[in-house]
């Protein structure tokens, strides 16, 4: 059934369960406790109130006792729905991770995922904008990492760059060692490459800017080959632009300007006439061979 | 409100011409530079979109400027200049459209394409020279 040959296929860690019960966990348990405090409070309260008052005892009184009253409204209303929520996300947390897979092919990347829906997305290589690799608290708690895969949607209306949408429509939550599946996808991507030559010289047609901008994220993870000097920061300050007006007028990521003018990032020719018409300078007055 | 129509451009290089003026080889260019030749090639044919890196290696190996090597040049002006004057009379017969108009297509900038055209017009003439209105012009909004 599979005629494209398969590179890499990978779940993601049980750890994950873990961590979001976890994590619904530190929301739930002083929701739940502030509601228990809440009715011990009134119900010893609205005791005293009442003894205070004119004579006479409510109905609910007679029959059952403060104390046991307490007992039965923190049970249903408390520990009960505590449990039934775990129990509900624990269960189906362990079907979400037993049907997550992704699988790295010659041209895309397939996803699965679903718990009664089943997804099969295939994302292709060309359309990869940006890569994120991200690690929150409780992420970190359980040493995971989530991969978030960027898309470049264009809006029909024109070829504008500002008009690009990012989708994050590869996520992959949960994965112990995030850097095999982005080295399996620059390992592809060398190969999908027209010039059969390094990755530093290849060359792209302007359509394939997307395509572009994730090579160069690639080469500014390797950190390698010649070191770029910029003054993007220093032009920009003077001009009072921020770097998120900036990539937002030359169309790119805010973490592309960053990476930019940490000198990490090797740009498109055609990237670094854009930033140059923006900051009204010439390229080699913003950047230059160190 | 209104809509100003821009060129689309694409990055041409000028490679060839000025290697050949030096008297340089593609494959003693791609040497200094350090790529294949390949990679040379596919430059100066165009339609390629070079890394910074690179591009300022080949400004140094040619001593030029990057600015004078690569620039912008709008998309249309190439399918304008490469049809037969017949040709371009018989399609602004067609449309309805003066044919100094789609010839000077290919020399004016951007804010002469502004004043001088609607973007009907720009429409229309993208549809008779066979491409898609987006891909020849972009749109700013007022």
């Amino acid at each position: 059934m599979k005629n494209k040959e398969m590179v890499y296929e990978h779940f993601i860690s049980k750890d994950f369960k873990k961590k979001i019960l976890l994590k619904v966990s530190t929301v739930l348990i002083p929701i739940f406790t502030l509601l228990t405090l809440f009715f011990v409070v009134i119900a010893y309260e609205g005791f005293e109130m009442r003894d205070r008052g004119p004579p006479g005892r409510s109905p609910i009184e007679d029959i059952v006792g403060v104390p046991e009253l307490l007992f039965w409204l923190i049970l249903f209303v408390v520990i009960i729905p505590y449990l039934v929520i775990m129990i509900i996300l624990s269960v189906s947390l362990s079907i979400y991770i037993r049907n997550y897979s992704f699988e790295v092919l010659e041209n895309n990347i397939i996803i699965h995922h679903g718990v009664i829906t089943k997804t099969k997305a295939t994302i292709p290589f060309i359309q990869i904008q940006n890569i994120n690799v991200v690690s929150g608290i409780f992420d970190r708690i359980f040493k995971l990492y989530t991969v978030k895969i960027e898309t470049a949607a264009r809006s029909r209306s024109g070829s504008s760059p500002a008009l690009i949408k990012f989708n994050p429509e590869g996520h992959i939550p949960g994965l112990k060692e995030p850097n095999i599946i982005e080295d399996k996808i620059n390992e592809m991507m060398k190969r999908l490459s027209h010039v059969p030559s390094k990755l530093e010289d290849k060359i792209f047609k302007p359509e394939e800017l997307a395509f572009d901008n994730f090579i160069s994220y690639i080469l500014s993870k390797m950190h390698e080959g010649k070191e770029l000097k910029t003054n993007i920061k220093e032009l920009r300050e003077k001009m009072n632009i921020s770097s998120a007006q900036l990539a937002e007028k030359v169309g790119v990521p805010i973490q592309t300007i960053t990476y930019l003018e940490e000198g990490r990032y090797n740009p498109s020719l055609s990237l670094a006439y854009k930033i140059a018409n923006v900051l009204n300078c010439k390229v080699e007055d913003l950047f230059q061979l160190a | 409100m209104g809509i100003i129509p821009r060129f689309n451009k694409k990055l041409v290089s000028r490679i060839k011409e000025l290697r050949e003026e030096q008297k340089i080889s593609q494959q003693e260019l791609a040497k200094s530079v350090g790529v294949s030749r390949q990679t040379i090639y596919y430059l100066e044919r165009g339609a390629s979109n070079p890394s910074l890196t690179l591009s300022l290696d080949i400004s140094k190996t040619l001593n030029k400027p990057i600015e004078e090597i690569f620039y912008f040049e709008p998309v249309i002006r190439d399918l304008v200049d490469n049809i037969k004057l017949g040709d371009i009379k018989e399609i602004a017969d067609e449309i309805g459209i003066d044919y100094n108009k789609i010839l000077k297509l290919s020399e004016i900038d951007d804010e002469q394409l502004s004043k001088m055209y609607t973007e009907e017009e720009l429409t229309k003439i993208s549809e008779a020279l066979g491409e898609e209105f987006h891909k020849l012009f972009l749109k700013d909004e007022e």
